[in-house]
């Protein structure tokens, strides 16, 4: 146990006002859903432990704001991510078109070494809502975009049923962690001693 | 306060329509109109080239009138959006009753027109937080002579608040000396001043940059920090202290930090900003004990 390397694994999650960004964060990291959210100002931070391939690591979450106005203050948020999440509402057309300007953006200010190859994954979150009926945005639609964008992996979510939130996260952090293994390893260097109640396993919470 | 007769706000929820009969008549008096009305006079159509171009509602230019029409939509979208949200857990502003439902319409009138005046900030998220303290308070005036005007009332403070604060808000200033960055850097350097240990282990140690937790504590003037009574209880402090809101607010930041900093000191970059961006439950006359000391020593 002692022998094993923590890493930390740094994940962006972005995309328009109101698609349900901290709704999904708080879906996989507290399993909990809320009607009771406030608007995201500037961005919170989260973090979840997991394991993958008998390494234990800690994914830090960002969960920005989605208003445009943010976006010049990203540059401090997106630096060193090694993963970015788009995140759209399938009920909402403007949402969807939208990801290509918070990938570009993301880009420009994130300015990755690899531009070309950064991992994004893409969200469509909400399909629970109404059934289905309200949906604007079809799956067809959305998976033509993400393979025009070198194949980005796509999800249909809902963070209120809890749909395919936990699957999602296991392709980004499996994401991150294949763009964060070329890059150097941040290790905090002071032992956190006080937040010692939290067992270091990553076992489930049930 | 009473300045009901200041401002009228009757006809504010009216504006999108307002707006969208204005396109009607100003559209109405060059072009096409095919409805069967337009069949029966004797005129007959006009030609379609009459449309001007700009008014075209597929025109991208800036002037266009369906340009601000469709910039106006999308703000009223997100005002609704987040008036919705505002204190979720409060039945004040929350809940189906009709009491939250007109509360919340008259936050969204204020927005709403606070955004029309002011076209080169118009509405940021976060607004509806700094809003709803003083909305809170004047509708809840025991005298229901002045609770009745609370609407209006609240516009005017508002506004008057804002006028010191909304340089933060401005996107367009976020890099100059008035912007929401060098607001931060100032809080940076108030905690350097008084607590430099503190200072450089947050900053230089742990890498915590202050804009990670600061940012919403200032453009929010804390109310999202503590719960809304305590939020209140800071508000007395911000608006009355003779240095004005914005200074009071840094100080009273810094006296945040300094009163955890021993839980800080012993954190890494990880539980400094989860604690930083939860901030623990505190005892606010203490708190704002501590604010005021920083200014006699600064």
């Amino acid at each position: 146990m002692p022998s094993r390397r923590r890493t930390l694994l740094k994940v962006i999650i972005l995309g328009d006002s109101g698609v349900g960004k901290t709704s999904l964060m708080n879906q996989y990291v507290n399993k909990k859903f809320s009607n009771q959210y406030k608007a995201t100002i500037g961005a919170d931070f989260l973090t979840k432990e997991v394991q993958f391939e008998d390494r234990l690591f800690t994914l830090q979450i960002w969960d920005t704001a989605g208003q445009e106005r943010f976006q010049s203050l990203g540059v401090a948020f997106y630096r060193g991510a090694d993963c970015c999440v788009l995140v759209y509402d399938v009920n909402s057309m403007k949402s969807f078109d939208n990801l290509n300007n918070w990938r570009e953006e993301f880009l420009i200010q994130a300015s990755p070494s690899d531009p070309d190859n950064f991992p994004f994954v893409v969200l469509g979150n909400k399909i629970d809502v109404d059934g289905g009926n309200s949906r604007v945005v079809s799956e067809k639609k959305a998976r033509a975009w993400c393979a025009s964008k070198g194949n980005i992996p796509y999800f249909e979510t809902s963070a209120k049923e809890g749909i395919n939130v936990e699957e999602a996260f296991q392709c980004i952090a499996k994401n991150a962690l294949k763009s964060g293994e070329e890059e150097e390893i941040y290790l905090p260097d002071t032992i956190d001693v006080g937040n010692s109640s939290q067992p270091r396993s990553s076992g489930c919470e049930c | 306060m009473k300045t009901g007769a200041l401002f009228s706000l009757s006809s504010c929820p009216r504006f999108y329509y307002l707006l969208s009969s204005e396109i009607t008549r100003r559209l109405d008096k060059s072009t096409i109109y095919e409805s069967e009305e337009w069949k029966c006079e004797s005129s007959g159509f006009l030609s379609r080239s009459e449309i001007t171009h700009d008014e075209h509602p597929l025109s991208l230019g800036k002037s266009s009138i369906w340009n601000q029409f469709f910039q106006d939509s999308e703000i009223m979208e997100q005002i609704d959006r987040d008036v919705k949200r505002t204190h979720p857990d409060m039945h004040f502003f929350s809940g189906d009753s009709s009491f939250a439902k007109s509360n919340q319409e008259a936050l969204k009138n204020i927005l709403i027109v606070f955004a029309k005046l002011n076209p080169g900030i118009r509405y940021v998220q976060g607004m509806n937080e700094i809003l709803a303290p003083l909305y809170y308070v004047f509708k809840s005036d025991p005298d229901e002579e002045f609770s009745v005007s609370a609407e209006a009332d609240t516009f005017f403070c508002f506004v008057e608040l804002l006028s010191g604060f909304r340089d933060n808000f401005c996107q367009q200033l976020d890099n100059s000396v008035v912007g929401i960055r060098s607001t931060i850097t100032r809080l940076s350097q108030l905690l350097k001043e008084h607590d430099e240990e503190l200072w450089r282990h947050l900053e230089v140690t742990t890498k915590v940059n202050p804009q990670f937790y600061a940012f919403r504590w200032i453009t929010l003037l804390l109310t999202q920090e503590f719960n809304f009574a305590d939020s209140l209880h800071i508000w007395d402090t911000l608006l009355s202290d003779p240095d004005g809101p914005q200074e009071t607010l840094l100080r009273v930041c810094c006296a945040m930090l300094i009163l955890i900093r021993r839980r800080l000191l012993a954190g890494d970059f990880t539980s400094n900003l989860k604690l930083l961006q939860n901030y623990p439950p505190t005892n606010i006359s203490h708190l704002l004990y501590v604010a005021n000391k920083l200014r006699t020593l600064g």
